[in-house]
């Protein structure tokens, strides 16, 4: 007699449909090519960058193109997901245990939704960043427009911005990419495993699951 | 570095360049230049203007009597302000002085600061140059088009072209390379300007100022604003109490915000962003990547 055997493929949840991954695509190019040609121009030390992001002059012709393309991302962003990203009790709860988390131990943590708390923190830091970089941005794109004071001033705040904004999302590519194992598939593909779901999220997968 | 390449071993040696080390400069040395201003003695005949187009080969357009009117500018000034085809311009200005009306006259460009704004802010490596003597000048070929010497001149003077390029007086640096002195200076029918040797210029300033003193102009003063650590183009100020009327900046200073993003904030910048990949890393090895951590569920009785 021979053995039926049927294979049973685990199950995946859709995380972010098409739109949001397009968005989140358009938006983390643009920003990179940003911060990418921002260190290359306000750095003297990393001037070679602009060599590989097309030269000097045309990665700083291309800088507040592309800035523009990621500050009209970053509004979509806030339209779609600012109401998710509220932060609640028990995402501050997750920020205050933030060592449980990254050095593993999970059992300490409060139940993540869609989103935990680290997540939340790091969407407003782009929401809040994508604002102040393109007023400040616009300032310093036409100088000449502008009182000499407040193009100065925009200076500084728009490398306050960077520091934060830049510091928070080489975390953010870390988490996606090698810290958290799985979590790229969201944003690839839109799908990620009941498993992963499950362990990371739990209130979310319940939610998707109607329990 | 390589980008101290300016000048070379035959040229005009360097003092500084935009966002670069400072040089060591005890090799070559050369000691400052200035051109004195001598207000008193100018009759506002703007041939320095006209000699500064001949020479740069510029032809800013000339305006009509209509636009004269129209921008309120008298008719004494060619031009309301600097175009980056017009790197000096004379500007005048009439007001009520203590010693009556007076009709005041500056000669108005880059004032080739010792303390450069442009040169501070300027992030293009080799950009800006400042010269052994003290002259600032703009390399087109290793400028990206920012603005930030706009940004840091404290006395408003770049000005950019359509290829998005800064222009501004480079006092005659290829005359006074070939020992000449510059345009304005050769062409000054009245010897209100004085190309030399900056202690030689503030000598002489002093002298004038002090004859002007003599001559009942107690406020004047020789301007050469120490905020910027002294500058290339010095004026021998008759009314020294409207400073502001000659459209020179009181006590210009490189703002306190350039040495803001260029100092303490480039360094917490570096330790932010080094810090995040280092903490990852450190994250990585310490601890490793957050695994779905399996197991089975014990379902436990309760109450």
């Amino acid at each position: 007699m021979a053995v039926e055997s049927t294979k049973v493929y685990e199950e995946q949840i859709e995380r972010f449909s098409a739109f949001d991954r397009v968005l989140h695509w358009v938006t983390a190019l643009a920003f990179l090519y940003c911060m990418l040609s921002g260190i290359g121009i306000a750095y003297p030390k990393f001037h070679w960058l602009l060599t590989f992001l097309g030269g000097g002059e045309f990665a700083r012709w291309l800088h507040p193109w592309a800035g523009v393309v990621f500050s009209i991302g970053a509004v979509l962003m806030i339209i779609k997901w600012a109401r998710d990203m509220v932060l609640t009790g028990e995402d501050i709860l997750f920020l205050a245990r933030i060592k449980a988390y990254i050095s593993g131990r999970h059992e300490e943590l409060p139940e993540a939704g869609k989103f935990n708390g680290g997540q939340k923190l790091y969407a407003w830091i782009v929401f809040i960043s994508a604002i102040v970089f393109f007023l400040t941005g616009i300032v310093m794109w036409f100088p000449e427009n502008f009182g000499i004071g407040l193009v100065r001033w925009s200076v500084v705040i728009h490398e306050i911005a960077f520091i934060i904004a830049g510091a928070f999302t080489i975390i953010h590519i870390y988490m996606g990419t090698v810290g958290v194992p799985g979590s790229i598939w969201g944003m690839i593909g839109g799908k990620v495993s009941a498993t992963w779901a499950k362990f990371h999220h739990p209130r979310w997968y319940r939610e998707v699951k109607g329990e | 570095m390589s980008t101290l390449t300016t000048g070379g071993t035959v040229g005009l040696g360097v003092r500084r360049l935009s966002a670069t080390k400072e040089p060591d400069t005890s090799i070559k040395s050369y000691p400052e230049l200035a051109i004195l201003v001598d207000i008193s003695a100018c009759i506002g005949c703007k041939a320095c203007e006209a000699a500064c187009q001949q020479w740069h080969d510029l032809t800013p357009p000339i305006m009509t009597p209509e636009e004269v009117v129209q921008r309120k500018i008298a008719g004494y000034q060619s031009h309301p302000d600097l175009r980056p085809d017009l790197f000096m311009l004379m500007k005048f200005n009439e007001v009520e002085t203590s010693k009556g009306f007076a009709w005041l006259i500056t000669k108005y460009q880059c004032m080739h600061c010792r303390e450069p704004g442009c040169l501070i802010a300027c992030p293009a490596p080799g950009a800006v140059i400042q010269y052994q003597n003290g002259v600032v000048d703009f390399d087109h070929s290793k400028c990206i088009g920012c603005k930030m010497c706009l940004v840091g001149c404290p006395f408003d003077v770049p000005r950019y072209d359509a290829n998005n390029k800064p222009w501004k007086c480079n006092f005659c640096i290829d005359r006074v390379e070939a020992g000449l002195e510059p345009a304005c200076v050769k062409t000054c029918p009245t010897q209100c300007l004085t190309f030399g040797l900056k202690e030689d210029m503030v000598e002489k300033g002093k002298k004038i100022v002090e004859s002007l003193k003599k001559r009942g102009y107690e406020n004047a003063t020789l301007y050469d604003p120490p905020g910027v650590n002294g500058t290339g183009y010095i004026y021998v100020l008759p009314h020294g109490d409207h400073v502001k009327d000659y459209n020179l900046p009181e006590s210009p200073r490189v703002d306190a915000s350039i040495g803001l993003w260029k100092g303490p904030f480039k360094t917490i910048g570096s330790i932010a962003l080094w810090g995040a990949l280092i903490g990852a890393f450190l994250q990585l090895i310490l601890w490793g990547p957050i695994k779905v951590l399996g197991g089975k569920e014990e379902k436990r009785e309760e109450g």
